[in-house]
């Protein structure tokens, strides 16, 4: 099996969390550890602010797949399709004996923010290649034309200014709060939070881990001499197999047009000590982004 | 009137700790934009679109029951670690039918507060349309409701509290350095085989030994103490949007599987021609994870035929911090789930009128013919 897919490097992040049955072809005993996932792919996308990739921006666009069946040896469950999203168009999934797994999937992707309406934008097609059961799964993602170019300036545009609007140093206890809201006016900090947790959830992503942004507890901004958006924040993710809540922070620079910089420190649960991204993953980093 | 209101409050404030709920920390971490809430007096202006601290719970209980005392009553399970009374109410229409029982509970994993919303909600509405409503009718001919509104009481509190995002219970252990069992992986079914650890650090800590929680104790003797006439036992969670059927300790299914599936997809089917939401139905070792020692697995292992437990809305967009926004169309699309699987529970036990009708008449018949010939 030769080379792995590698992040597209205009792709800021693609985070692919592969949850696949384990089957015994054996009836009854399931196996020790780890948890076993689910039949059922969730693609989360979030794009590089100044998108190379045709049609997405970074304006509240998040994907949610699931695949219509998994061929192959695996039994399938129920197709599901999420509501979020029309039904993916195709995929499928291998495995090998060298523990790779590999997920080729169509799909459509639509707007995120619920205030624009449910607009289903455009068709995808990705592919996720985890190695040796290793985090940072390789993915490579194209998209057909889905927004004009010049309108997702003017939308990364608006939401830098949004952004310059806050109060100065933001000081922000949690978003969304303990009852689910999120004041509009900090919605852009959400945004921007989601895609930078994102590169960190990806990070982490195995075929057994996968993550989800539970809360932000906590953000800070700063004024930079350039004009850049500078802002530091912790996110708790949410390990869905283990329940464990992880608490990342994050430093977060951004300026429209310029490639997203991202800088991460989480605390690994249970253990003193806190580690940055850096273990061995199945892929390369997108080039773009630096750990400074 | 008031007295009586007012014992549940004061019960709830003389325990050991009291409710440990400072309502003026809770407000102050409401973010500015939430509304004012202004305090509610009566059932007339309980907002089941709102979370509730504990506190409120216990007062919405004690008041339902004085509301509905024709069919309601209030029973007590057991106290938690922390030493709060945990009570369960059930709904009965007083009849001559003999009557089997649906046992309902919420908020065994504390910080999913979608699901006692739920709880809350499904009793509402049974209640308020009990009279008129004749699906509800019939049901209540032949079920008995008994509804858990908060399970895990102490980590419910705790997430009001302290930690929104705390999962298990609050007990203490390694002399006070860790705490929190996993409730749902506390009851004895294969316990702590799978999916689960025996280290208190982790959320997944199945206890000391197999229901060594006195919550998991209460539920469970209670529970045994009616399981031959217990047909449906539905545990809610979030989130996830899933109809998890037995077992998660094994990809072995139970007699009744097939048949499981099929209500569950039904109630599938029936929740998304609500408002489009799709849940997906499986076990719960196929579709999600595998566990040992939950409460669903165990109710199948003492032969409960329908266990089902629900994970409700959402997906992952907020997972546990749900907003209030969504309350009421979670609920509404959980409720046509939650009865559609009772009508199916009822069609099976108590199927045909007609078939009733039928064997009365032929053992009218029967005596009549026997009557003529005898003269």
């Amino acid at each position: 099996m030769t080379a792995v897919a590698h992040v597209t490097p205009r792709l800021l992040l693609l985070l692919a969390l592969l949850r696949l049955p384990i089957r015994r072809r054996s009836a009854g005993k399931v196996r020790a550890s780890p948890p076993r996932p689910e039949a059922r792919l969730l693609l989360r996308a979030s794009y590089n602010l100044s998108s190379h990739l045709p049609g997405i921006t970074i304006h509240d666009l998040r994907v949610c797949v699931s695949p219509h069946s998994l061929p192959g040896t695996l039994p399938l469950t129920a197709p599901h399709v999420e509501k979020a999203l029309p039904s993916p168009l195709s995929s499928g999934t291998q495995i090998n004996q060298k523990k790779e797994r590999k997920v080729d999937l169509v799909f459509t992707t639509e707007l995120y923010n619920p205030e624009e309406g449910n607009k289903r934008l455009g068709k995808c097609s990705a592919r996720v290649f985890f190695r040796n059961e290793k985090p940072r799964p390789a993915v490579n993602v194209t998209c057909a034309q889905l927004i004009e170019k010049k309108k997702r300036h003017e939308k990364d545009y608006q939401l830098y200014k949004r952004m310059k609007q806050l109060q100065n140093p933001v000081d922000v206890v949690s978003i969304p709060d303990n009852h689910g809201h999120i004041d509009p006016s900090l919605k852009p900090i959400w945004d921007l939070a989601f895609l930078g947790s994102s590169y960190v959830m990806w990070e982490k992503t195995t075929q057994f881990l996968h993550y989800y942004m539970a809360q932000l507890s906590r953000v800070k901004q700063w004024k930079t001499n350039d004009d850049a958006i500078d802002f530091g924040y912790t996110v708790l993710l949410h390990e869905f197999s283990t329940q464990e809540i992880i608490p990342c922070h994050i430093h977060l620079v951004w300026y429209p047009g310029k490639p997203l910089k991202v800088k991460d420190h989480c605390q690994e649960p249970h253990t003193p000590e806190e580690a940055s991204g850096t273990e061995e993953g199945s892929a390369v980093a997108p080039t773009e982004l630096s750990n400074f | 009137m008031k007295p009586l209101l007012g014992t549940f409050y004061i019960l709830g404030m003389l325990v050991p700790g009291g409710l440990g709920y400072d309502r003026s920390l809770a407000q102050h971490r409401q973010e500015v934009v939430d509304e004012i809430v202004s305090p509610w007096r009566s059932l007339e202006t309980y907002s089941y679109n709102r979370y509730h601290p504990m506190e409120e719970i216990y007062q919405w209980m004690s008041q339902i029951r004085e509301k509905y005392t024709e069919v309601v009553t209030q029973h007590f399970l057991g106290m938690t670690y922390e030493s709060r009374p945990m009570y369960c109410l059930k709904i009965s229409q007083p009849s001559n039918n003999p009557k089997k029982i649906i046992w309902m509970d919420c908020g065994i994993h504390a910080r999913e507060w979608i699901a006692p919303a739920f709880c809350q909600w499904f009793v509402k509405e049974i209640l308020q349309n009990y009279k008129d409503n004749s699906r509800i009718r019939r049901l209540l001919k032949n079920l008995d409701f008994y509804v858990l509104p908060v399970l895990n009481i102490d980590g419910y509190i705790y997430t009001w509290t302290t930690d929104r995002l705390w999962r298990k219970s609050r007990s203490s252990h390694n002399n006070g350095t860790c705490f929190g069992t996993d409730l749902n992986r506390n009851f004895n079914a294969s316990w702590c085989s799978i999916g689960a650890s025996h280290n208190c650090q982790e959320l997944t800590f199945c206890g000391t030994g197999p229901v060594s929680e006195p919550e998991t104790k209460a539920v469970s003797s209670f529970i045994e103490s009616k399981k031959e006439n217990i047909v449906c036992f539905l545990t809610m969670h979030s989130y996830g949007q899933l109809i998890l059927l037995p077992y998660g300790y094994t990809t072995n299914k139970p007699s009744n599987h097939e048949e499981l599936i099929q209500v569950g997809q039904k109630a599938a089917n029936a929740l998304k021609a609500k408002h489009g939401t799709n849940y997906r139905v499986g076990s719960s070792a196929d579709i999600l994870y595998a566990t040992s020692g939950s409460s669903r697995d165990w109710a199948r292992d003492i032969r409960i035929p329908f266990s089902y437990t629900f994970e409700l809305r959402d997906n992952g967009t907020y997972g546990f911090v749900l907003p209030e926004a969504q309350i009421q169309a979670t609920c509404e699309e959980a409720m046509e789930a939650v009865l559609s699987v009772l009508d199916d529970v009822y069609e099976k036990y108590w199927h045909s009128n007609s078939a009733e009708k039928a064997m009365s008449t032929a053992v009218v018949l029967s005596l009549l013919m026997s009557f003529i010939s005898l003269l």
